[in-house]
């Protein structure tokens, strides 16, 4: 099965076409939607609304973009997205690293309860706790306030991110610091010029986590925000599908600005995405 | 959310396995109240957002909180009436029912079609691998909001891409006005269809991952010793996959089990409750009648339920050592 066996012409070289094949079609299967977003987006509205769709976006026309980035509050909805998202991911990142650093460096007791505590946090389903999560926060005058929703996503990341750095504070060897201490460094020094440019990767992972988890996230903003000037991108985007007659050319165009970050987000450090997760599993 | 959304991306890479005593490379002195220190704002939110808010939702459940209770927070302890509520209540069971079914098909497209892809990624070229994997991932890292709304496009009844290609295959019919949503299982049909679709690439990416580990020569004995593909599935692949597998099995479930977003989007639960799940009749019960304790207690049972997969989950992972 691998590449370097197959001469032309052999059986397994023609099963290889056919799974080449396969593939191609799987791959044509799962993206298409993808593709129907965009394309539908790049319309002109007559092509949209036809009884034939047309497969080919031509003539291209941004006038879908223009129209959904024109609908009233779009920016706002915008920065309103990015800030909860961002202040979240910030958040959640500095606190799961001194939280990491603590589990990965020091043995404590208790340690163990806290690792099987966030495994056990990470199993409670964020749909389950809309409903307490509202009630406390309607209760502390939380409810239509961005920062409510951002320490919401905060905390909700929180068990993963410090589980997954704490995984790579452990892959970087303890002797780099006790270098850096002997050197002469502070300790907060050394976690700052030693142990933070090594954890980049896990940085990034764990940032990309936490970022779509808040950005993608419709049920917590949809029931925390009620006026529509605190309305994050997700809750205005389904908004569309419930007014009076669908602009579909408009409601697709704004999912598309909507995905793009997180397609390209992705589509760059997809090497480091796949299998990390499960890295270990099959060692063991 | 960390477990309604699909997209974790990495472990880390597995460095931190320790099952044995601690190793020489742990620094030896004691480390006072340093770690308690850096844990503490982790604790501090975890304990106010999730903490407690949990024992609110067991509180709740027990309660009679309605609408007027939002005003007075005044509510009356009325023990497990809600639970008994909720049990007698055809349609509470037809969604228990449904939401079995829902997560039982999921799940098992999704690990099925997820190790077959995974097969595959294994037996192509190159080119043909980055394609594949290309398009995987953009599928991946689709909002699941956006998703849902461009299933909504394709499948809207007029100009929706679907109606017409099924209308050119010219095998049901005229499906030119055809309305998915009005039909309880077309409209469930579809939930899963999307929700499967969403999901598949990370199964099926994670799986490969997971096959790329498993050594090649092992593959090559099996051949030289005559075993066709069925049988090096059997008794090398599954096997060796088996935590990975069951991982992402208990993953799926209780993401299956929680979704939200594509439902509430696409049917609202509807036409006629036909679509409601427990994540979504938890939150109609409370939201939409204003009934917080029994849709409190809905959400103990899901929890309840989900509890006992995630024993599985925890198991699982101690076994595997990663829970020290």
């Amino acid at each position: 099965m691998s590449a370097t066996k197959t001469s032309p012409g052999t059986p397994a070289r023609r099963r290889r076409s056919v799974n080449n094949t396969i593939a191609m079609a799987v791959s044509a299967v799962m993206v298409f939607p993808v593709y129907w977003m965009v394309a539908t987006a790049l319309k002109e509205r007559s092509d949209i609304l036809s009884a034939v769709p047309k497969f080919i976006p031509w003539p291209i026309s941004l006038e879908n973009f223009t129209r959904a980035l024109d609908k009233p509050g779009f920016w706002t909805f915008v920065r309103n997205s990015l800030t909860v998202t961002v202040s979240s991911v910030v958040l959640s990142l500095v606190i799961s690293l001194f939280a990491a650093i603590a589990i990965a460096r020091f043995r404590f007791a208790g340690r163990k309860a806290v690792l099987t505590v966030l495994v056990l946090v990470q199993m409670v389903p964020a749909a389950a706790m809309v409903i307490p999560v509202y009630l406390m926060l309607r209760s502390v005058g939380g409810l239509d306030f961005l920062p409510g929703l951002v320490f919401t996503y905060m905390t909700f990341v929180l068990p993963f991110t410090i589980w997954t750095l704490r995984g790579f504070v452990d892959g970087v060897p303890v002797e780099l610091e006790e270098a850096a201490l002997v050197d002469g460094c502070g300790r907060f020094q050394m976690y700052v010029r030693v142990l933070l440019p090594l954890l980049m990767p896990g940085i990034v992972a764990t940032s990309i986590f936490a970022f779509v988890n808040a950005w993608d996230d419709y049920i917590f903003a949809y029931v925390i925000m009620k006026s529509q000037d605190n309305y994050t991108l997700p809750v205005w985007l389904v908004s569309f599908k419930t007014s009076e007659s669908v602009d579909y050319g408009a409601m697709i165009a704004a999912s598309t600005i909507f995905s793009i970050p997180v397609l390209v987000f992705f589509l760059l450090v997809q090497r480091r995405l796949v299998g990390g997760m499960t890295s270990g599993a099959v060692k063991g | 959310m960390a477990l309604t959304e699909k997209h974790r991306p990495v472990r880390a890479p597995d460095r931190g396995r320790r099952t044995g005593p601690p190793g020489p490379r742990r620094r030896a002195r004691r480390p006072g109240m340093l770690p308690w220190a850096m844990l503490a704002p982790a604790l501090a939110a975890l304990l106010l957002i999730q903490g407690y808010p949990l024992l609110r939702l067991l509180t709740l459940s027990t309660r009679e909180f309605g609408p007027r209770s939002l005003f007075t927070g005044q509510s009356d302890f009325i023990g497990l009436d809600n639970f008994t509520r909720i049990f007698t209540d055809a349609d509470f069971l037809a969604v228990l029912l449904r939401t079995v079914v829902f997560t039982l098909v999921c799940v098992t497209l999704l690990m099925v079609l997820g190790f077959l892809i995974s097969h595959l990624l294994m037996t192509i070229s190159p080119w043909a691998r980055v394609v594949t994997t290309v398009c995987l991932v953009l599928v991946w890292a689709m909002p699941m909001v956006a998703a849902t709304l461009v299933w909504q496009w394709m499948f809207q009844p007029q100009y929706g891409v679907a109606n017409w290609l099924l209308t050119q295959l010219r095998v049901f019919g005229d499906m030119s006005v055809y309305d998915w949503f009005s039909h309880p299982t077309q409209a469930l049909g579809l939930i899963i269809l999307l929700t499967v679709w969403k999901g598949l690439p990370f199964v099926a990416l994670t799986l490969f991952a997971a096959r790329g580990q498993i050594s090649e020569s092992l593959y090559e004995a099996a051949r030289l010793d005559g075993a066709g593909t069925l049988q090096m599935f059997r008794h090398i692949t599954i096997p060796i996959m088996r935590p990975v597998l069951a991982i992402l099995t208990i993953l799926e479930v209780i993401w299956s089990v929680n979704s939200f977003t594509p439902i509430w989007v696409l049917t609202q639960g509807g036409p006629d409750g036909a679509t409601t799940t427990l994540g979504v009749y938890a939150y109609i019960t409370a939201f939409s009648r204003n009934e917080y304790g029994s849709g409190a207690s809905v959400a103990v049972v899901t929890v309840v339920i989900l509890a006992l997969f995630s024993v599985a989950y925890v198991r699982r992972l101690s076994r595997q050592g990663d829970v020290v």
